[in-house]
């Protein structure tokens, strides 16, 4: 089909919701390498709807199934997190030729701060619709399924040997961590970066669920407290807070106790995941014929800035 | 290495001969442009060290495997024969290529130390490891 992707968007949206649909105001939004991002106004008889359109790209940093996404959104918004409210998916790509879906935009805020909110209300992980999608694993397997996934990212897409993460790898498979204390709803990417605050110490939105899964819950706290997120910052946690003062947050929140030996190995996880990220990144930037800036940087720059957070992490591990 | 401050050269070059898409809008392009510039200075600060880097990176592995070639009687041959090479053409992609030779070689002895519970040598490739990360580190604004 012809036509810019606004029109094209008007055009589907009309025929999806069964009445006139405008599409205004379309602009791409920076960053979210893995999907194409794109702000927009859904103008209707009954008024003007802000909306976020997330399209698949022909290239992509993570594989990542936007159905697990928009089930992680539907699992959580309205039920006590601040998800964006997922609107429509489209498997198939229809007038905009790639899967994507459409949410509820949330304006106003800004990006930061993971301690503060209370991200994971009281619920039961399998009974939400991401469940659908998503495999429950055993408390005692939730490693080993994400190592498996991670480590075999860095075997498929790696183009230089990169003797560091596998050193990483090896010990994690060593030394796996006890079971999990519950099985949880992980974002995948919990980070500062990935939230929209409005300035007051109130998270407006959880964004970028798309590695949403079940397993360990410590996963996400690991990944929140990489190094990598702390900027230029040697002390605090993802530039904000003190470690010890982060931990005794996110377990007054969520009720559970960090056990150190177990948060080591999710620790160190959370870098290899990293770097196998940033593998791809490489892979992808490569193939895609070099055409995509933000490949190209997190592939070169931040793959390093994990090789040495992994290297340091591994001399600290063995001392 | 991958991606090369070739790679990334030629890729900022490619990238900004791409016209701006007319559904991305000027915040999006804007954006862009910034993240090639970036890329760019970066490439600067690469092309500065990159040969250097990767040189030292190589004869660091080399010694290394000198001081490995005794303990390991299966790889011992093949550690010898690494650890005596040079690197006698200095350009990049030569450079790379024994490079990536002798990081296959420091994996596989690397596993073959952690089976033997060789602590001394465990220790001493993990001290190279944070020397590699430390030589081949890139900075933001640099």
């Amino acid at each position: 089909m012809t036509g810019s992707l606004a029109e094209r968007l008007g055009v589907y949206l009309t025929r999806t919701w069964g009445e006139p649909v405008e599409v205004e105001k379309l602009a791409r939004i920076s960053g979210g390498a893995s999907r194409e991002t794109y702000r927009f106004d859904a103008k209707l008889a009954s008024g003007r709807r802000p909306l976020i359109l997330r399209r698949d790209p022909p290239g992509s940093l993570i594989e990542t199934d936007r159905r697990s996404e928009f089930l992680a959104l539907k699992s959580f918004h309205g039920r006590g997190v601040s998800a964006p409210e997922p609107l429509v998916l489209e498997l198939e790509g229809a007038e905009l030729e790639r899967p994507f879906f459409i949410m509820a935009r949330v304006d106003g805020g800004a990006t930061g701060s993971p301690f503060q909110p209370d991200p994971y209300a009281t619920h039961a992980a399998e009974t939400l619709p991401i469940a659908e999608v998503c495999e429950a694993p055993a408390l005692d397997a939730c490693w080993r399924r994400e190592l498996d996934y991670w480590s075999g990212v860095i075997e498929a897409d790696e183009l230089h040997p990169q003797p560091i993460v596998r050193a990483a790898i090896r010990r994690l498979y060593r030394n796996p961590p006890p079971p999990a204390h519950k099985l949880s709803v992980v974002h995948g990417d919990y980070r500062s970066g990935n939230f929209l605050h409005d300035g007051q110490g109130r998270v407006l939105a959880i964004l970028d669920w798309e590695m949403a899964h079940l397993g360990d819950p410590l996963e996400d706290l690991g990944w929140a407290m990489d190094p990598l997120w702390r900027h230029n910052e040697t002390d605090r946690v993802a530039g904000m807070l003190p470690r010890a003062e982060a931990i005794a947050i996110w377990e007054g929140a969520s009720g559970l106790k960090v056990d150190p030996a177990a948060f080591a190995w999710w620790e160190l996880f959370a870098s290899v995941k990293g770097q196998a990220i940033w593998t791809s990144s490489a892979k992808e930037y490569r193939d895609g014929g070099y055409m995509e800036p933000i490949l190209g940087f997190s592939g070169w720059l931040t793959a390093r800035r994990h090789d040495e957070i992994l290297a340091a992490k591994l001399a600290e591990l063995a001392a | 290495m991958t991606p090369s401050v070739t790679e990334i050269m030629r890729g900022c070059a490619m990238a900004l001969t791409q016209p701006p898409s007319p559904d991305a809008g000027p915040e999006f392009f804007a954006s862009r442009v910034g993240m090639i510039s970036m890329l760019a200075n970066l490439a600067a600060q690469e092309a500065e060290h990159a040969a250097s880097a990767a040189a030292a990176e190589n004869t660091d592995m080399r010694a290394l495997f000198a001081q490995a070639e005794a303990h390991d009687a299966a790889l011992g041959g093949r550690l010898g024969t690494a650890a005596r090479e040079t690197d006698p053409d200095l350009s990049l992609t030569a450079l790379d290529a024994a490079n990536a030779r002798l990081r296959r070689l420091l994996i596989e002895l690397h596993e073959r130390v952690e089976d033997a519970g060789d602590a001394g040598l465990d220790r001493a490739i993990l001290a190279l490891y944070v020397r590699m990360a430390e030589g081949r580190r890139l900075q933001l604004g640099g």
